[in-house]
């Protein structure tokens, strides 16, 4: 069974191995891989070995599968064989099918040449009858084209010829367009042949040109030909290479002189409106009469100018500059009218004016972005106009007080004092309420210029109003004369000589500080807080500009200090006197008193002079203890019951000269009297420290004397009769008991032989002295 | 005010109008001071501040002839000082000695060195040069300025020169300039007179009125502060005297005295006739702080 097996397999294996070669893709590989598979599977590889295949089958298949084996693999290679047979067939067909085809090619490609060669020479023939053709009609065509070419010259020589007439007629309607389209066409020609042949026809149509251009330039710049038919007149006038450029700076020029006679107009407008509004208040509607005018003239410019636009492209630059120059001269002819004292509501006048005229040119003219440009330059007017106003409110304060220094003696028998405190309150608080007012016009006005300035606007006046108040300190200090010596700057009052500063005005000036501090600067304040609260331009951290408690205390002590200037301005005019009272006689050597002294009598008038002032301005204190009927400090007034003040007197001398006895031990259990207390602004707290501080002096310059016994009584005397009446008109009785008294032993300290005079003598000296200044003399007024 | 009212008290027998710190005792603070009073003894006291700082003792006690309206001690020699007293009707000026003490403190009588006798009218005050030793001595009067030439040890003072203020002007003090042994300043009715001692002549001028008291800055030059009778303490640059550096509101009556802290910058001593004595600290730059003490 084996043996037949193996040829069986062999042949197969062979033709395995054929079919394998023929469509293995890599043949090589088949030798190379000797594969050691002892596997049944490895029947299909071509690694296959038929002996290690049968001993593996003999060795590991029993008889029964050995013969199953057997009759599966003669079935299978039958199978292959009728495959093989298949193809061989299948094979043979299409080898024969091929020689056949190919048999029939041959016999088809053996006739085409003799077509091909035919083809040729129809093609030739047809070349050459074409080129006879083209040759016999040659000529003609020639000819033809050679009349063409003649025809054209012939109509471009006719037209040439006819070009002055047609530019005649085109002048004569007015065809400018056409005109100018014929004569740019037949510039080439000119140009070539114009000096020969065609001068006379060059020259006439060069006349008639001068003249289009003559026209055009005429319609260019006539005012009454529509901007459509000026644009194409400096189209076309461009188009002859006319200088357009200097045509154009002609025509700005032209307009800068209407901008110049718009100028003008402004000035007169604003003369018309500032009269106008001197009449009736009406801002408004006095503006509208001359606006009109001037409204007309903006209105055409502006038309001027969008002409000169839609004419010249190319000129925004210069038009801009010239709305620009426009703008400016309009806000320097304001800022020329600030300088004058005008009111909000004239100010709003020229302003609305500017206005309009910058609506109106935006609208023509929008690159230039007027309006902004024009805020900017408002921006500064406006601030200009606060700080205008504020300078006029200064100087209307500083008229009021300065009223005082010029006419002291007119007023003498009113209270010229008094009413420059009044005048002066006026004007500060009305002056100050009519310029917020006229702010607040500012503010509430519509005006698109003015609402975008509000904030700044509200920032200014609260600025405003802070800087006012500080140069008004400032300018008080100056006109008490107190600021003179430290001050290098002169500022507003150039004309206000120290020495010539009344003490009174000094007396007005610390009232109307406490005045302002008390009452203007509050409503102030509330009118701010009213209307122009906000701004916040400036920005929140810096807090508002204006701060109220800051200018409290500037004028609080401002009023301190006036005040205080006062009392030392009075009180070295007593020290003065009191000098020279002690220092001209001499005391060693002084003869027995027989009078009061009169030194006595222009104390007193001074104290009352100072009276007189006090009362005028000064409020009553609370603590008044004697009550005067009239103000005017008359004399007989103040000694209207002379009976009791001899009573009074008659005591007072018995009183001194028990307290002279004993002065030192009385000086030891005495109270220490406060003499120097804080000075308040009321009548009597001016007049007691006034006095207070005078006898003080007195007591010093007592203390630099030597006495002699009659040099002490006559002091003794003198200060026994100012008693009386300096206790009637001072309020703290026994500060000047203490302060006289203090007088009498610093004389008698610095006496060699200290004895008074006896209480009758005392009264009889006192009595006479009283009777005479009873009679009309003429110290006491 | 009662700033600092821990102060400790020395207590006179009278009044007195002027007291001097003696510089030239360099071991101690020591003051000198006289009575005045017109018709008891005067007397002249010298204090020294102890050791501790706490107490002041006497360290000598001498009678005086007359009421002393002005004393000013020798800045170089301790045991002189001079005075200027008044008899109630005339007026004289001398140099004093004090006597060698020995422990005893019974007054012993002060040794007249000079007296300087060429005055008619009132004598204001005597100055010494305040920068050391010098032996020139002033006296201003109501009218005149005198220049002495004092010999310490030939107990003799000589007028070297006089010179008037001239009519309306009258004298009422003066300062020495510490930088300058030539200059002084005398003040007057309506000005601080500037004199130069080598011609005797007026160099410049002040225009102020009722200036009591002017003292020079002992470490700046050209520095100079007067008290005034109303308005203040002023304080002067003497190359612009127009205007004033810087004022001072003073005291609430008169300013009596002013004087310059010899050591530190803008301390600057006032007394007025309010009682009280004020102590300014006014560098001339910043801004002052007034401290006062009764």
């Amino acid at each position: 069974m084996g043996t037949d097996d193996v040829p069986l397999d062999d042949k197969a294996k062979r033709m395995r191995d054929l079919l394998s070669s023929f469509y293995s893709p890599d043949p090589s590989s088949t030798p190379n891989a000797p594969s050691k598979y002892g596997i049944l599977d490895a029947i299909n590889t071509s690694s296959f070995d038929p002996d290690q295949y049968m001993n593996l089958l003999v060795q590991k298949s029993n008889l029964e599968a050995l013969l199953q084996r057997h009759v599966e693999m003669a079935a299978e290679i039958k199978n292959l064989d009728t495959d093989l047979q298949m193809l061989v067939y299948e094979n043979y067909n299409k080898f024969i099918s091929a020689t056949d085809a190919i048999k029939r090619m041959k016999s088809n490609i053996i006739g085409m040449e003799g077509n091909m060669q035919q083809l040729l020479d129809k093609i030739m023939s047809v070349q050459s009858r074409s080129d006879g053709v083209n040759t016999s009609l040659f000529e003609k065509r020639e000819h033809i084209e050679k009349l063409h070419r003649t025809r054209n010259l012939l109509r471009k020589v006719q037209f040439i010829y006819d070009l002055p007439a047609r530019l005649g007629r085109c002048i004569k309607s007015e065809a400018y367009a056409d005109a100018v389209k014929f004569y740019t066409g037949a510039m080439p020609i000119f140009k070539v042949y114009g000096d020969s042949s065609f001068q006379d026809c060059k020259r006439a149509s060069e006349e008639a040109v001068a003249i289009i251009v003559k026209n055009l330039q005429g319609k260019l710049f006539s005012d009454s030909e529509s901007i459509q038919a000026r644009a194409e007149a400096a189209v076309l006038l461009k188009q002859l290479d006319f200088p357009v450029d200097s045509l154009q700076a002609k025509l700005l020029e032209k307009l800068e002189q209407s901008l110049g006679d718009l100028r003008l107009k402004t000035d007169e407008i604003e003369n018309v409106s500032l009269e106008s509004n001197d009449t009736s208040k009406l801002g408004k509607v006095s503006d509208s009469i001359p606006t009109t005018a001037h409204e007309a003239s903006v209105r055409e410019f502006a038309e001027a100018i969008r002409a000169y636009r839609v004419i010249f492209p190319d000129s925004e630059r210069q038009l801009i500059t010239l709305a620009e120059d426009l703008v400016i001269k309009h806000f320097e002819m304001t800022k020329q009218y600030i300088k004058r004292r005008i009111s909000s509501a004239n100010l709003l006048g020229v302003l609305r004016t500017i206005w309009a005229d910058v609506l109106l040119m935006d609208e023509v003219l929008c690159e230039a972005v007027l309006p902004d440009f024009s805020l900017e330059a408002a921006k500064d007017a406006v601030k200009l106009y606060v700080a205008r106003t504020f300078t006029y409110l200064l100087q209307d304060i500083s008229d009021a007080l300065l009223k005082v220094n010029v006419k002291p003696k007119e007023a003498a028998e009113e209270h010229p004092l008094q009413v420059a405190l009044e005048a002066s309150k006026k004007a500060v608080l009305q002056g100050s309420m009519d310029v917020l007012l006229d702010f607040r016009q500012l503010l509430d006005d519509d005006l698109g210029l003015l609402v975008k300035l509000r904030d700044f606007i509200i920032d200014w006046v609260q600025e405003g109003f802070q800087d006012f108040f500080r140069a008004l300190d400032d300018h008080f200090l100056l006109l008490s004369g107190r600021k003179n010596l430290s001050s290098q700057d002169h500022g507003l009052t150039e004309g206000v000589h120290v020495e010539k500063v009344l003490a009174g005005l000094v007396l007005v000036l610390a009232q109307l500080s406490v005045f302002i501090e008390q009452t203007a600067i509050p409503r102030i304040t509330e009118e701010i807080a009213a209307s122009f609260s906000g701004g916040g331009a400036r920005g929140y951290e810096n807090g508002p500009a204006f701060v109220p408690g800051e200018i409290c205390r500037i004028f609080r002590s401002a009023g301190e200090k006036l005040l205080h200037h006062y009392i030392n301005m009075r009180t070295q005019k007593v020290s003065t006197l009191l000098r020279k009272r002690f220092t001209t006689p001499n005391w060693v050597k002084h003869k027995e008193p027989r009078e009061v002294h009169m030194f006595v009598d222009l104390f007193l008038q001074e104290s009352k002079a100072i009276g007189c002032e006090v009362n005028q301005i000064l409020p009553q204190g609370h603590l008044r203890k004697h009550r005067r009927s009239d103000s005017n400090g008359s004399t007989t007034s103040s000694r209207s019951n002379p009976l009791r003040d001899d009573k009074m007197s008659r005591s007072n001398t018995q009183r001194a000269r028990s307290q002279l006895l004993e002065t030192h031990l009385a000086k030891l259990f005495k109270q220490k009297v406060e003499i120097f207390t804080k000075v308040e602004h009321t009548q009597e707290s001016v007049i007691t420290t006034t006095v207070k501080l005078c006898l003080k002096s007195l007591q010093e310059f007592v203390r630099l004397q030597t006495f002699n016994r009659s040099g002490f009584q006559q002091i003794q005397l003198d200060i026994q009769f100012l008693r009386t009446p300096l206790k009637e008109s001072v309020e703290d009785e026994a500060a000047i008991d203490f302060l006289l008294d203090e007088v009498i032993v610093a004389a008698s300290e610095r006496c060699l032989d200290p004895i008074p005079l006896e209480p009758p003598i005392l009264d009889r000296l006192i009595q006479a002295k009283l009777v005479k200044s009873k009679e009309p003399n003429p110290i006491t007024p | 005010m009662q700033g600092g009212s821990s102060g400790i008290g020395y207590g006179l027998k009278y009044q007195a109008r002027c007291i001097s710190d003696v510089k030239a005792d360099t071991d101690h603070t020591s003051f000198i001071t006289g009575t005045l009073s017109l018709r008891e003894e005067n007397e002249v006291h010298l204090i020294r501040l102890s050791s501790g700082g706490t107490e002041l003792i006497c360290e000598g006690l001498f009678s005086h002839p007359n009421e002393i309206w002005d004393l000013s001690s020798c800045p170089f020699d301790q045991r002189i000082f001079s005075t200027v007293f008044s008899t109630g009707e005339s007026y004289g000026a001398a140099i004093w000695q004090i006597p060698e003490l020995y422990g005893q403190l019974n007054s012993p009588q002060l040794e007249r060195i000079a007296s300087l006798d060429a005055h008619v009218g009132k004598i204001n005050c005597v100055l010494w040069w305040p920068s050391g030793r010098h032996d020139k001595l002033i006296s201003i009067d109501d009218e005149n300025l005198f220049l002495w030439s004092l010999d310490c040890s030939k107990k003799a003072a000589q007028v070297q020169s006089k010179e008037s203020s001239g009519m309306l002007h009258y004298l009422s003090g003066g300062a020495w300039d510490p930088h300058d042994v030539n200059a002084v300043a005398a003040t007057c009715e309506s000005s601080v007179q500037f004199w130069d001692l080598r011609t005797m002549k007026k160099t410049s001028a002040i225009e102020r009125a009722h200036i009591r008291n002017a003292n020079y800055d002992m470490k700046k030059k050209h520095i100079l502060v007067t008290a005034e009778d109303e308005s203040g303490i002023h304080i002067w640059d003497l190359r612009k005297p127009k205007i004033p550096v810087k004022e001072l509101p003073g005291h609430t009556h008169w300013t009596w005295a002013v004087t310059c802290n010899p050591e530190y910058d803008g301390l600057i001593l006032s007394a007025g006739t309010d009682s009280t004595v004020n102590l300014w600290l006014a560098p001339i730059s910043a801004g002052d702080e007034p401290n006062s003490e009764a």
